[in-house]
């Protein structure tokens, strides 16, 4: 049969935002693959370059709204390597348990966009309802919805309210029976099965080599997790560990690998924050004015040419990492370049050759499964 | 909780890599320093600057004799007011990662406490400065990592530096049809509000100085 190229996107239900997938198969087969990315390409990097240290944080927000306190965590390490800036413990904790929260939601919107791509309708319904509890929580922190604009060089905005721990606690506690309820759901359900196991094999060695990260290396079964390799926050004091799936097949991770891993990933971030409030140097109910030394310290607002920053982090999709030199407009106040390393960018190019070989049907399967994010990936 | 790198393991590492690295390329130009981070746990990273023509070298050493899997970021910059010998710089930021000889079909857990020598993660970047002209040129290493591929066309598509070998270049976030030699992220190109500073500190307009004109915070 003629081989021939098919477009999938900018428009199409499968791509979880705009990108074009362009498929050459020959019957229902995949025989070649090219990814075209860039449709909603906004400049943050350019855009940055005119704004000072605190003003590029709400950019940095908007990457990706999915998961966009770990990206304005990810931002503000890199600035505060670059302005030398010292953080209360207390303002650390705050951040682990934001960002914590922040993958919890996360994982929960790409569940719940993944059932519909998979055919389970019902699961989207299922995980909003979760997510609409964790996104709660962060508003508390942030005042707003999605883009909370939360920490700050040297600390975070405001400390967290009084009784947010309670409310806190018993929302992940209830998520933690939640997650039981998922994987009794979908674990024995046939359509997930059959649609996922044995289909987009991946090997760890063959991600690393391709610069993929974070949980779909670890659906691999290696444990490598930013975390622990490059600490970062408080996370050595915290109880938890590295979410590690065992791989089904000696070809790699398939579909269903990736998605047992991040119901693990789950399960770690839900053990991680309960940990957390309770060691929260202060104390979980106390409530610091805003700018209080507990939470915040000043940071110096300007940095010289020459200097660097840069920071390595786990966010919810892989490691997303900022480079930020020194010295731009203002005598220093803006960054001269700033330089945003998206996990999404590198792995949708990979994802997309992992397809060949399969099945026209497979691609929504493959492709959710790796978790994409297009906001982050154009910049 | 014994779980994470210490700085102690950490440290051990740069200075293993710095004596490996200095005992290939010294005195062929390639310098290399251990420099600290300032956030987080102030962790010691690798930085190494190179002049282009050596760096295919040095990156093949990199990847097949220290390990260095892991291609993370790429990111050019413009200096058009810079001197001679650095108008323009590409830094490569790689890891190197525990993660070789995967055996199939198991799951391997790394205890970061038992990690020794070359299977300590380890952080480098590489700064390779270009000469001020209008022609910035550097080596690919395309084919060393594959994960350099798509950084690289980033950088050129953004920052216009020109990756000489580098197969199948072209543009990914900007338009197909852009204007040959149009990259925006170069000085040349401002953007509205470029420039807003002098209203930013003087939000009056009474043209007063600054309290702290010349002097860096």
């Amino acid at each position: 049969m003629a081989q021939m190229w098919i477009t999938m996107g900018p428009q199409h239900p499968m791509t979880h935002g705009l990108w074009t997938l362009r498929v050459k198969v020959d019957g229902e087969t995949v025989v070649d693959t090219d990814a075209e990315l860039g449709y909603i390409h906004r400049g943050v990097e350019k855009i940055c370059e005119a704004r000072d240290f605190t003003q590029i944080t709400p950019y940095c927000d908007r990457l990706c709204y999915v998961s966009a306190m770990t990206w304005a965590n990810s931002y503000i390490y890199a600035a505060e390597d670059l302005l030398e800036a010292e953080v209360p413990e207390r303002a650390e904790y705050i951040r682990l348990i934001a960002a914590e929260l922040q993958r919890l939601a996360s994982h929960l919107m790409w569940l719940g966009a993944f059932g519909p791509d998979i055919g389970n309708l019902t699961l989207m319904t299922w995980c909003m309802r979760d997510r609409e509890m964790f996104l709660d929580l962060l508003q508390e922190l942030g005042g707003s919805r999605m883009h909370y604009n939360y920490p700050r060089v040297g600390g975070v905005k405001r400390d967290i309210p009084i009784g947010f721990a309670d409310r806190m606690i018993a929302k992940v506690k209830l998520f933690e029976r939640r997650i039981d309820e998922y994987e009794m759901m979908l674990d024995e359900s046939t359509i997930w099965l059959v649609r996922l196991q044995g289909v987009g094999y991946a090997n760890a060695e063959e991600m690393v080599a391709a610069g993929v990260s974070g949980p779909n290396v670890r659906a691999a079964g290696v444990n490598y997790d930013v975390r622990w390799a490059h600490p970062y926050s408080v996370y050595d004091e915290i109880d938890w560990e590295p979410s590690v799936e065992k791989p089904t097949s000696v070809k790699g991770a398939d579909c269903y690998d990736r998605y047992r891993v991040r119901m693990e990933e789950m399960r770690q971030s839900c053990r991680m924050v309960l940990d957390a409030i309770e060691k929260i140097p202060g104390g979980k109910n106390s409530n610091y004015s805003k700018g209080d030394e507990m939470i915040f310290k000043k940071a110096p607002l300007r940095a010289p040419e020459g200097a660097t920053g840069f920071s390595n982090y786990e966010c919810t999709r892989g490691a997303s990492q900022f480079y930020i030199k020194g010295g731009g407009e203002g005598r220093g106040k803006s960054p001269y370049r700033l330089s945003i390393r998206s996990p999404m960018f590198i792995t949708i190019p990979f994802v997309a050759k992992t397809m060949i070989g399969y099945k026209v049907a497979d691609i929504p399967a493959i492709m959710g499964s790796f978790d994409p994010c297009i906001g982050e990936t154009d910049r | 909780m014994g779980m994470s790198i210490t700085a102690a393991q950490n440290l051990d590492a740069a200075n293993e890599c710095l004596e490996a690295i200095n005992g290939r390329f010294d005195g062929s130009g390639v310098e290399t320093t251990i420099e600290y981070h300032s956030n987080a746990k102030k962790f010691a990273f690798i930085r190494i600057t190179t002049p282009p023509q050596h760096w295919q070298a040095l990156a093949k050493w990199l990847c097949f004799d220290l390990g260095v899997n892991y291609c993370s970021m790429v990111t050019g910059t413009h200096y058009p007011d810079g001197p001679d010998e650095r108008g323009w710089e590409v830094a490569y930021h790689m890891l190197r990662q525990p993660i070789v000889d995967q055996v199939p079909d198991t799951s391997t857990v790394y205890v970061a406490e038992d990690l020794r020598g070359s299977s300590i993660p380890m952080e480098f970047e590489i700064l390779i400065p270009l000469a001020n002209n209008n022609n910035p040129v550097v080596p690919t290493v395309q084919h060393i990592w594959v994960g350099a591929d798509w950084n690289e066309k980033e950088t050129w598509d953004l920052v216009g530096i020109k990756f000489e070998g580098h197969k199948n270049m072209h543009r990914v976030l900007n338009p197909n049809d852009s204007p040959e030699g149009f990259h925006p992220l170069q000085k040349q190109h401002k953007i509205r509000y470029h420039d807003y500073n002098e209203m930013y500190d003087d939000p009056q307009g009474f043209g007063r100085k600054p309290a702290d004109e010349g002097r860096v915070k």
